[in-house]
C-alpha cells in the first residue's frame, strides 16, 4: 500500500485527486481506529501510524472527528487526565459502527475488482517492453 | 518567545479565525487543540515548534472546521445569503460546486425578477408585462421606458400579478430546495468518490 502522507495545505497539493482520496481514507481510517474503545485525538494520531502507514498531518484529523460527531457517528467526553488538563475522548455510535462496517464492505468489494483490473498494469514486465 | 507565549499566540489565532463558530464551540476546539500541543510536547524528541509545524497554521486549521461547518448549515438552511455562501464555497473545490453555484444564481435571480415584475405591475402597467404584435412575442421586461409602440399590445394585464407571484415564489423554493440537496449531496458524492479513491490506492495505483 502506498504511504500516504497527509497535510494541513491539502488544497495547495498539485493533485486534488490525491487530497481527496488522503480525505476519504482519514474519515474510515478514525472510525475504524475506535471499533475497539474510545480514544483521544493525539491516540487515534499515534494508532493510525502504528497500525495503517497512513502518516498524518496532525492537524487534519480533528476537523474530521469534529465533523463525524456532527453528523452523529462519534460521541465525545472530557475526562481529566493527570497531566493535568482534560483530555476529549471519542466513541463510536452505534450509527458510526454501522457507516464503518458499510465502508469496510465498500472498500473490500472495491479494491478486489480493482486489484483484478490492475493486475496487467501493475506487471512491471509489460512497462518495460 | 517563550514556550507557553507560543502556545497562547497559536490559540489565540485559531480562536480568532474560528469566529463563525458558537462560543461553545469554538472553545472546545481550542482546548482539545490545546490538550494536544501540551500533550504531543511530552512526547520524546518533541518541541513546541514541531509540535505547532504539525499542525498547520492556525488559520488553515480553522478554515477545515469552518468550511464543514457552512455547508452543514446552509444545508439545512433557507436564508439566501447563507445557501449563497456555501455554493460559492463549494465552487471554489470542483466542477459540480461551480454547476451549482451557476444554477443559484440564475434560480434566485430569475425568482427575484418575476416576483418584481408582480410588484411593479400595479404602480407601472403600461411599463411590465409581454408584447405581443400579431401573435408574435415582441418584448417583455419590468419597467420598460417608454413601452413597444403600437401595434404591439401587452398581453397579460393584471393577470401578470398572479402569474408572476407564483411562478416566482416557485422558482425560489425550487432553487432554495435544490440548493440544499446539491449541498447534502456533495457531502455524500465527496464521501463515496473518497472511498473508491482509497480504494483504488490500495489496489495499487
Amino acid at each position: 500500500m502506498a504511504n500516504m502522507r497527509a497535510t494541513p495545505a491539502d488544497d495547495d497539493q498539485p493533485d486534488r485527486w490525491e487530497a481527496q482520496l488522503r480525505k476519504g481514507a482519514l474519515e474510515m481510517a478514525a472510525l475504524a481506529s475506535l471499533w475497539k474503545g474510545r480514544l483521544y485525538g493525539l491516540e487515534i494520531i499515534r494508532f493510525l501510524e502504528r497500525h495503517s502507514r497512513l502518516v498524518l498531518a496532525e492537524g487534519t484529523i480533528y476537523p474530521i472527528l469534529n465533523r463525524l460527531k456532527t453528523e452523529g457517528m462519534l460521541t465525545s467526553e472530557w475526562v481529566e487526565a493527570e497531566a493535568g488538563h482534560p483530555r476529549k475522548y471519542y466513541s463510536l455510535t452505534d450509527a458510526g459502527r454501522k457507516r464503518l462496517r458499510l465502508m469496510a464492505e465498500a472498500w473490500v468489494s472495491f479494491s478486489q475488482g480493482l486489484s483484478q483490473l490492475l493486475e496487467p498494469v501493475m506487471d512491471t514486465k509489460e512497462i518495460s517492453q | 518567545m517563550t514556550q507557553e507565549m507560543q502556545i497562547e499566540s497559536y490559540l489565540t489565532a485559531l480562536r480568532y479565525h474560528l469566529g463563525p463558530l458558537t462560543i461553545g464551540e469554538r472553545e472546545e476546539i481550542v482546548l482539545e487543540i490545546s490538550a494536544h500541543i501540551r500533550d504531543s510536547a511530552e512526547e520524546p524528541g518533541a518541541s513546541i515548534a514541531s509540535v505547532l509545524a504539525g499542525l498547520g497554521p492556525a488559520d488553515k486549521l480553522a478554515a477545515q472546521y469552518r468550511d464543514g461547518l457552512l455547508i452543514r448549515q446552509a444545508s439545512r438552511s433557507i436564508s439566501p445569503l447563507l445557501l449563497l455562501r456555501a455554493t460559492l464555497r463549494l465552487a471554489t473545490k470542483g466542477i459540480f460546486g461551480i454547476f451549482v453555484f451557476c444554477c443559484a444564481i440564475l434560480g434566485y435571480s430569475s425568482g427575484v425578477v418575476l416576483v418584481f415584475a408582480a410588484l411593479a405591475k400595479p404602480f407601472f402597467p403600461a411599463n411590465t408585462g409581454l408584447w405581443l404584435q400579431d401573435g408574435r412575442f415582441v418584448d417583455s421586461g419590468v419597467l420598460h421606458f417608454p413601452p413597444p409602440a403600437p401595434p404591439s399590445h401587452e398581453v397579460l394585464g393584471m393577470w401578470l400579478i398572479p402569474l408572476a407571484l407564483t411562478l416566482g415564489s416557485l422558482t425560489l423554493l425550487l432553487t432554495t430546495w435544490a440548493i440544499r440537496a446539491s449541498l447534502r449531496l456533495s457531502q455524500r458524492l465527496q464521501s463515496k468518490l473518497c472511498i473508491s479513491a482509497a480504494a483504488s490506492v490500495k489496489a495499487g495505483i
